[in-house]
């Protein structure tokens, strides 16, 4: 349990990680987790359905869940008169939930709905299919959601067992920031936590990726989409990974520290913009270097112009990735990466709900122990660790490359 | 200063120009959030040329007179500011957050982007291009496919909300360098215009600041009055367009709002949170998502501008559960029409909306929000005070006179984009 003062308003944001995700699924239970998390908010048998539901929007809370690859997360910001309620809501839920069979066959629908939203999107089509063939062992591949297909076969006893073994005090990080004393904010969750019981801890299944010798390749050629997208992925390191707070610089200096395209006026210096949007080739490039548990990928992606070809593009992208293994950036360059990234920390911290984000996500990916120890380690990149970075990265072994192909309705 | 169950300070400047500067300085915050709206939005666009707003908005991110498109995104990212520059019904915002030592450079900055742009053709080309492109995207977009159709349903042809903000593709073709400065001169003006900065900053060094960077700004002859004709629904008109390759049908169901000086307008905004603003406090949100499982997502907004914005609920819904999802919402809305509404649904809905206010005061960007409607519409210098009270003030008799007034069940509009939907039996 952390907890982190932030006084400049009187709210509280409360957040619990619970160590279970994509990861921890196998083939015919994926999107179990995300499922759960669905199922979260269907009542326990203090608080039926609708409770939970109807008490947070009285207080006006900001309050939600997500899934990912490593870990499954809810949070509430109240007003900080209402934290006692919202940590007996989530201490409650951590032990109790029904998940009903009545209730799981109605939020299937939800779920299915939920995914036929995403397949609508031509980006996360393709990313899916890059995903699926960057990993031929480890369970990432599978993605979070789950297949269409095995969320229809999901079973109650199943998510009931899943829920059991994974949602625990002794698998799941508590983090606090708000507008209290650090110790009172504690000792008001110990109260709430403390008195549950812990479960024997489940390992996900430990599949580790095996080295890639050769670039792989996927085209999804969908109507779904009228334009081009280019996604190339590489095998980078995990959060825990000293290179870590390098290669999240790294994704700045490629594209900003908000994606460009359309009305964002940020990150328009970055090298992608330049070579991409700048010169017509693309409409918008985003580069990103996630912080997870694993090896996971540093991803690029390009949505094209009318007109212009996959091949292109990518032979930009990649003169570019390799100018960046190839030579430290510029002063000015640098100063300018170094400033987005450290200014981005700061504009996170000064919202109460982000700043709990981020501290949690540090921890439970094992990036670093405390917002002020990750900030340092941003604050005391070089221009060559970057460098160096990317050329460790960058390599054409380990290259995952998608193309996103519009076909004629 | 922000306190604890308190409320927000705002301290107030206009300068000679006319541009009005609200502040709320918040102590313990690094960052400042700042946000510049002009009254350039589609309501102010000129008649039939849909999308000249935004193509001259993204032009001023293209260069200035002083500096090109490549130094002023070196400059803007080297004090490393998160920056964006948004079209919308009322306005034209260029909302930003900056560390708070760099306030002073991000307000030269855009002030350079606003009142001195170069609108260089080869920029204006640029961002022609780049509108057409995302016009085509959009074009297999089922979100942005059914908001076209339901405009294109409910607005006249000349109407200033008959088109997205993005505009039509002709007029986006056909747009000129000449056209942008023109608009440009007549449109982005400082009377009007509000600048509003939360953060951690003193209040007279952000006047002082704003009133360097923003003095050599002056309006171009009178503002041109603008209005638009009535618009009213005589009876329900629904389209459905296929778009292909797509899994889920998006819909858009609704129905022409009310200016948001309108003094009906707050009670307006808690109707819509008993209809159907959110999943978990309003009525249809509940019984589509939660009780039927017909969703993932669905939800109701409503504009704010000086005219007749959408008033709308949105939905990604499987083609087979369509018109279920579209009944059950219209029966909702029929109950609340009825009568049949209670005092706890109006709780819950006031709840709602004055507990998010305490929430928003969480981030600089929230405060500045909380402060940019009160400022755009010059609803009084203690609106933020005063909302909520406002809010509270709704009662049951208005939720069910609005709904009967704006939001006739028999009388409106469907947009329905995606996939083929079943044939009936």
């Amino acid at each position: 349990m952390h907890a982190l003062e932030a006084r400049h308003a009187p709210v509280v944001s409360l957040w619990v990680w619970y160590q279970v995700g994509g990861r921890n699924e196998v083939p015919g239970t994926t999107g179990m987790s995300h499922f759960l998390e669905h199922m979260l908010f269907k009542g326990t048998p203090a608080h039926p359905k609708g409770d939970l539901d109807k008490l947070l929007a009285r207080y006006g809370a900001l309050w939600n869940a997500f899934t990912s690859e490593d870990v499954t997360c809810y949070f509430e910001t109240v007003p900080k008169e209402r934290y006692p309620v919202a940590l007996e809501l989530e201490a409650d839920r951590m032990r109790n939930a029904l998940i009903s069979p009545e209730e799981t066959e109605a939020e299937r629908t939800v779920i299915v709905s939920e995914r036929e939203g995403l397949e609508n999107d031509p980006s996360f089509l393709l990313g899916e299919q890059l995903q699926r063939i960057a990993f031929s062992r480890h369970t990432y591949g599978q993605g979070v959601i789950g297949s269409k297909e095995e969320i229809k076969l999901m079973t109650r006893d199943g998510l009931y067992a899943h829920y059991r073994r994974h949602y625990a005090p002794n698998n799941a990080y508590f983090i606090v920031a708000g507008d209290a004393p650090a110790s009172e904010l504690l000792d008001r969750a110990a109260a709430a936590f403390g008195p549950l019981e812990a479960e024997a801890p489940a390992e996900p299944p430990k599949a580790p990726e095996p080295p890639q010798f050769g670039e792989k390749r996927v085209i999804v050629r969908r109507a779904g989409g009228a334009l081009p997208i280019l996604q190339i992925g590489y095998h980078a390191p995990c959060a825990s990974d000293p290179r870590a707070p390098a290669l999240s610089m790294l994704a700045v200096a490629l594209a900003g520290a908000t994606a460009g395209g359309g009305e964002t006026a940020s990150g328009r210096s970055s090298r992608l913009y330049r070579a991409l949007v700048d010169t017509g080739l693309a409409t918008a490039v985003d580069a990103s270097f996630q912080l997870m548990k694993d090896p996971y990928l540093f991803v690029v992606e390009a949505h094209l112009r009318s007109g212009v070809t996959h091949e292109q593009v990518e032979r930009v992208i990649l003169d570019e990735l390799a100018r960046t293994a190839r030579d430290p950036l510029s002063d000015d360059e640098f100063a300018r990466t170094r400033r987005q990234m450290l200014s981005a920390s700061a504009f996170m911290t000064d919202t109460i709900t982000w700043r709990a984000f981020r501290f949690g996500q540090l921890l439970a990916t094992g990036a670093a122990s405390s917002l002020a120890e990750w900030y340092d380690r941003l604050a005391a990149v070089t221009a060559e660790e970057i460098r160096a970075a990317a050329d460790a990265v960058f390599q054409e072994k380990s290259r995952v490359v998608g193309w996103f192909t519009p076909e004629a309705s | 200063m922000v306190h604890s169950g308190g409320v927000v300070n705002v301290q107030r400047h206009r300068l000679p120009n006319g541009l009005r500067i609200a502040v709320a300085p918040i102590s313990g915050l690094r960052s400042v959030a700042t946000l510049l709206a002009v009254e350039a939005g589609q309501w102010f666009e000129p008649a039939g040329r849909p999308g000249i707003a935004r193509l001259c908005a993204q032009a001023m991110l293209r260069g200035t007179t002083k500096r090109d498109a490549k130094s002023w995104a070196d400059a803007l990212d080297a004090i490393g500011a998160a920056a964006r520059l948004d079209v919308g019904s009322h306005a034209a915002t260029f909302s930003a957050q900056s560390l708070a030592a760099d306030v002073g450079e991000l307000l030269t900055l855009m002030a350079e982007a606003v009142v001195t742009p170069a609108f260089a053709p080869k920029e204006v080309e640029l961002v022609r291009q780049q509108t057409v492109a995302q016009l085509e995207e959009d074009s297999r977009n089922t979100r942005a496919v059914a908001e076209r159709v339901w405009r294109e349903l409910v607005y006249p042809a000349a109407h200033p909300f008959h088109a997205r903000p993005i505009g039509d593709p002709a007029v986006v073709r056909a747009a000129t360098a000449d056209e942008l400065r023109a608009y440009h001169l007549r449109a982005i003006r400082p009377d009007g215009a509000v600048l509003v900065v939360a953060g951690g900053i003193e209040a007279k060094r952000l006047f002082d600041e704003a009133e360097r960077a923003f003095a050599g700004w002056s309006a171009h002859g009178p503002r041109e009055p603008r209005s638009a004709s009535s618009v009213s629904l005589g009876g329900t008109v629904r389209r459905i367009e296929i778009v292909p390759d797509k899994t889920q049908s998006d819909v858009v169901l609704g129905w022409p709002g009310l200016p948001r000086t309108d003094p009906r307008f707050v009670a307006a905004r808690v109707t819509n949170m008993v209809f159907a603003a959110d999943t978990f406090a309003s009525r249809a949100g509940h019984v589509v998502r939660d009780e039927l499982g017909l969703a993932y997502y669905v939800f109701s907004t409503i504009g704010t501008s000086r005219g007749q914005s959408p008033w709308t609920v949105r939905m990604g819904v499987n083609p087979i559960n369509v018109e279920r999802a579209v009944s059950v919402t219209l029966d909702e809305l029929r109950k609340i029409v009825g009568g049949k509404v209670s005092e706890d649904d109006l709780e819950l809905a006031q709840d709602k909306l004055v507990g998010e206010l305490d929430v928003a005061r969480e981030s600089p960007g929230g405060v500045a929000s909380l402060m940019l409607e009160g400022e755009v519409f010059e609803l009084g210098p203690d609106h933020v005070e005063r909302y909520p009270r406002e809010l509270r003030a709704v009662t049951l008799d208005q939720v069910i006179e609005t709904a009967r007034t704006f939001l006739p069940p028999e009388r409106h509009a469907l947009a329905i984009a995606g996939p083929p939907l079943p044939v009936a039996d």
